[in-house]
């Protein structure tokens, strides 16, 4: 990792500063993808903008906590928003509000098919070189914010299935696109 | 779990398809181990390419501002996380609180294990903290002054903590409210630095747990208390 995209970098600089325009330039940058996971976790608007207010308000106060050797700034600010989300999603209240039975694995037929026609070529490529099954288990996971525990018990299979499948297919996954990358 | 237990759930971690144990095992190995967070790198790099770029919400950066002008959100003081990271212990006094607690401390160690900065929406936080309270075995205290109760403190035998203030004086934005764990061998540590005007927030504590102190302090919280205590609650 560590590919640091140098205005990225200049942003984050600034708002470790305190300059309110860098978070506005990240906010302009960022907000829609962080909103758009947010939201695909949650499906409610309202909940998925207040994730969006929560990342960027947090990033604000803690820039430092953001490790460009680790990765980029938008997979940061990505895995404070889906943490976010799986956390309110896995409580009882978001689950009344947003009025939706948690989805089964029927759901993610479609699911999936729309996920992957929104995606670039490459991870799109790279998603169709998986089995079937590691992209459910793995779609199901990150998209509904269940845990392997639950996906198992959803599709009634066992957890270690469930946990080889996200394991080997996020590897493959993890894998091609390097080599995409590089 | 042994570091290579650990390491195979990498790629579960990196998609929040963890929880409970596993999740804080996986969180803490990674904090120290490089081969690991290079792992976690790789597989949230991939994760962030399950989504596609959309434009920017509407009416969120306002409300993102007058948040940042608030105060209201919970902060995290650099010095403090930076001693969290390194797992220093820094030892000082925290006479007030000592006394609050008839507790002869000595030198007492703070050490900043958990930050609040995990919100997830006020509502979801208040909802959450009530599912902990019912929560078998859970502590559940009251911080009280003169005027009465002035917020709650809940925490569950699996250490997810919350702090609900319900009638704390706003502070001048140059001061904080700041949470600290009292433990069974008398070491004072900081949960969490909350804010002039906090709202509620959660924190995560495992370990015996004696008491919880709340505490006024200069603005971006502190390692050493000034001993300016609101109140304390013993469990």
């Amino acid at each position: 990792m560590g590919a640091v995209n140098r205005h990225d970098a200049d942003l984050a600089t600034g708002v470790a500063r305190g300059e309110r325009q860098a978070l506005a330039a990240l906010f302009e940058n960022y907000s829609g993808v962080v909103k758009s996971v947010a939201f695909r976790v949650l499906r409610d608007e309202a909940l998925a903008e207040d994730v969006v207010q929560d990342t960027f308000v947090t990033f604000w106060k803690a820039p430092h906590r953001f490790d460009p050797d680790r990765g980029s700034l938008r997979t940061y600010l990505l895995t404070i928003a889906h943490r976010r989300a799986v956390d309110i999603v896995r409580s009882e209240e978001s689950r009344s509000r947003r009025q939706l039975l948690p989805p089964d694995p029927h759901h993610f037929d479609v699911e999936d098919e729309v996920w992957t026609r929104s995606l670039g070529d490459h991870v799109r490529d790279a998603l169709s070189q998986l089995a079937e099954g590691e992209r459910e288990a793995i779609a199901m996971a990150y998209f509904a914010g269940l845990s392997y525990v639950e996906v198992a018990r959803r599709l009634g299979v066992p957890e270690g299935t469930i946990k080889s499948r996200i394991r080997s297919g996020m590897r493959k996954l993890a894998s091609t696109l390097e080599e995409v990358a590089s | 779990m042994s570091h290579e237990d650990i390491f195979e759930l990498v790629p579960l971690y990196a998609l929040d398809a963890l929880d409970g144990d596993e999740q804080a095992e996986v969180e803490a190995h990674v904090g120290h181990c490089d081969e690991c967070a290079q792992e976690l790198s790789r597989h949230r790099a991939v994760a962030a390419t399950f989504t596609a770029d959309e434009t920017a919400p509407t009416g969120v950066w306002e409300r993102i501002v007058a948040e940042i002008e608030s105060g209201v959100t919970v902060a995290e003081p650099t010095d403090i996380d930076s001693a969290h990271r390194r797992g220093s212990r820094s030892p000082l006094w925290m006479t007030a609180v000592a006394a609050a607690l008839a507790l002869v401390l000595g030198v007492v160690t703070v050490v900043q294990r958990q930050e609040l900065a995990e919100m997830a929406g006020p509502q979801g936080i208040i909802a959450a903290a009530e599912d902990a309270a019912a929560t078998p075995g859970a502590i559940v205290g009251d911080f009280t002054t003169e005027s009465g109760v002035v917020g709650r403190v809940i925490l569950t035998p699996d250490g997810e903590g919350y702090i609900l203030p319900t009638d704390l004086e706003p502070l001048p934005s140059d001061r904080t409210y700041q949470l600290w764990v009292i433990t069974s061998d008398e070491v004072v540590i900081s949960a969490g630095v909350l804010g002039n005007d906090p709202g509620p927030a959660r924190f995560t504590w495992t370990g015996e747990v004696a008491g919880f102190a709340l505490t006024r302090e200069v603005a971006g919280g502190v390692m050493s208390s000034a001993g300016d205590v609101v109140s304390v609650v013993e469990t």
